[in-house]
């Protein structure tokens, strides 16, 4: 069952280097987190910083406070670090990656190759609590992702904050859950899946506001069992409905809940691939890492650090 | 000064040679894009006196007294320590809020000040001064 994943320690010397991995398979999600309680290390973290671009290092410094100028940090070394280990067109230095923004502010790679035909499908997105800083990458599949802290506290009371940006739908849901604190990890459930989507669509917040989508989450069934070397999970099924247009392409977004480390809940929100017929379902395969980089990769999925709660995830 | 001195403290946990990119940093706020100043001591006090006047003359459009209301809501949102600063200029994303962080906030200056505001718009919100100015304007048609 976990012959994929392998746990590989490898110190770093001088001249450190990243495991390489090969790129997601379709329907494939690589997810890459970093626990920044974790990485202490002075001259670990003077490495990274080694990696960033001089704009980014002047944000990472802009940021008030050791604490966020550090999550700052390890979230640009999170996502240059995982994309090198992929070496698409020759890439394996970190430094060397260059990003940009699209039209609606999404953060994408540039990939420079001399032909300019062959444009590598590789999708990112990065999501950061206080505690946990990940990466999701997809090959040919938009993808976005939210990671909340479970405990993490909501200001405003839960129902008022529902009506204001809440679908009637997910209203009525959370309404309807009479234990305060069940209603609060509802509530964290749902705004991640939403968060998710708005991130994968990738056209900003207007785009799609929150109160104009509803996540639905069927559970009548919850299983899992064991295929070949694969653990399936039947967690629940989750589905996008557009309020705007209900016939549009929301059957082609696919979700996956987990939850990580005990503490986080984590959305992952990726395009089916289009070779998928409508109302088949096919599950997310799901690899997930635990990381610092140049330091540690623990392949996690399949261990109690990841847990899958909701949608159809394969392990 | 104090926004300055702060980013120097924040900074002695990583190597000295970072020291004079720290100085650059903090003084390289969005708001002063345009300025490229060398960096030496003598700097920056006109930098400073820049930094105020853009203040000034962006504050016309909101009142000292919602700004600072503003920043309180700011501050007990985000749990910033007593010492961190806020002002107009402060993003939202730079004080380490992200996107829940940021529509609280916009509840709680929803409450606050008896306004409704549009999700769009909501989401358009990235510094303390356009939250102030925003206020404002809606408390204008009021």
């Amino acid at each position: 069952m976990k012959m994929r994943c392998c746990f590989q320690r490898s110190f770093c010397s001088a001249s450190s280097s990243l495991v390489p991995v090969q790129l997601p398979s379709p329907m494939e999600t690589h997810f890459w987190y970093v626990l920044p309680d974790q990485v202490k290390s002075v001259s670990l973290l003077n490495q990274y910083m080694g990696l960033l671009s001089p704009i980014e290092k002047e944000n990472v410094l802009s940021m008030p406070g050791h604490q966020l100028q550090k999550r700052a940090l390890l979230a640009r070394a999170l996502v240059r670090t995982t994309i090198a280990r992929y070496q698409i067109n020759g890439h394996v230095d970190p430094r060397s990656l260059k990003f940009k923004k699209n039209i609606h502010g999404k953060p994408e790679v540039v990939w420079q190759s001399e032909d300019g035909w062959c444009q590598p499908h590789l999708h990112f997105n990065i999501s950061h609590s206080s505690s946990m800083i990940a990466c999701g990458v997809t090959s040919n599949s938009r993808i976005g992702i939210d990671v909340e802290e479970k405990q993490r506290k909501i200001k405003n009371n839960i129902l008022a904050f529902a009506r204001r940006y809440f679908s009637l739908h997910e209203i009525e849901y959370l309404s309807s859950i009479s234990d305060s604190e069940v209603q609060h990890q509802e509530f964290i459930k749902l705004w991640t899946l939403k968060e998710a989507y708005v991130k994968a669509l990738g056209k900003g917040f207007s785009a799609a506001p929150f109160k104009t989508f509803t996540i639905h989450v069927k559970t009548d069934y919850k299983r899992s069992f064991v295929l070949a070397e694969d653990l399936l999970f039947e967690a629940s099924e989750i589905m996008v409905e557009s309020l705007n247009d209900p016939k549009s392409l929301t059957s082609s977004w696919q979700f996956a809940l987990l939850e990580l480390v005990g503490s986080h809940y984590a959305a992952i929100c990726m395009e089916k691939d289009k070779s998928i017929k409508v109302g088949m379902k096919v599950p997310v395969r799901l690899t997930a890492w635990k990381t610092i980089p140049f330091v540690e990769d623990e392949c996690v999925s399949g261990t109690d650090a990841v847990i899958p709660i909701g949608g159809l995830i394969k392990l | 000064m104090a926004s300055i001195a702060g980013a120097s403290i924040s900074m002695t946990s990583f190597s000295s040679s970072l020291k004079l990119t720290t100085q650059t940093s903090s003084i390289g706020i969005s708001s002063l894009r345009s300025v490229s100043l060398p960096i030496s001591g003598r700097s920056f006090p006109s930098l400073r006196l820049k930094k105020d006047a853009s203040r000034f003359r962006v504050s016309c459009a909101a009142k000292p007294e919602t700004l600072d209301k503003v920043c309180e809501i700011v501050r007990n949102q985000l749990a910033l320590a007593p010492d961190a600063v806020v002002n107009g200029e402060s993003k939202f994303v730079a004080l380490g809020a992200d996107s829940l962080d940021t529509v609280e906030i916009v509840m709680g200056l929803e409450e606050e000040f008896g306004i409704s505001v549009e999700e769009e718009t909501a989401q358009s919100i990235v510094s303390v001064q356009d939250a102030a100015d925003l206020i404002e304007k809606l408390l204008e048609k009021k």
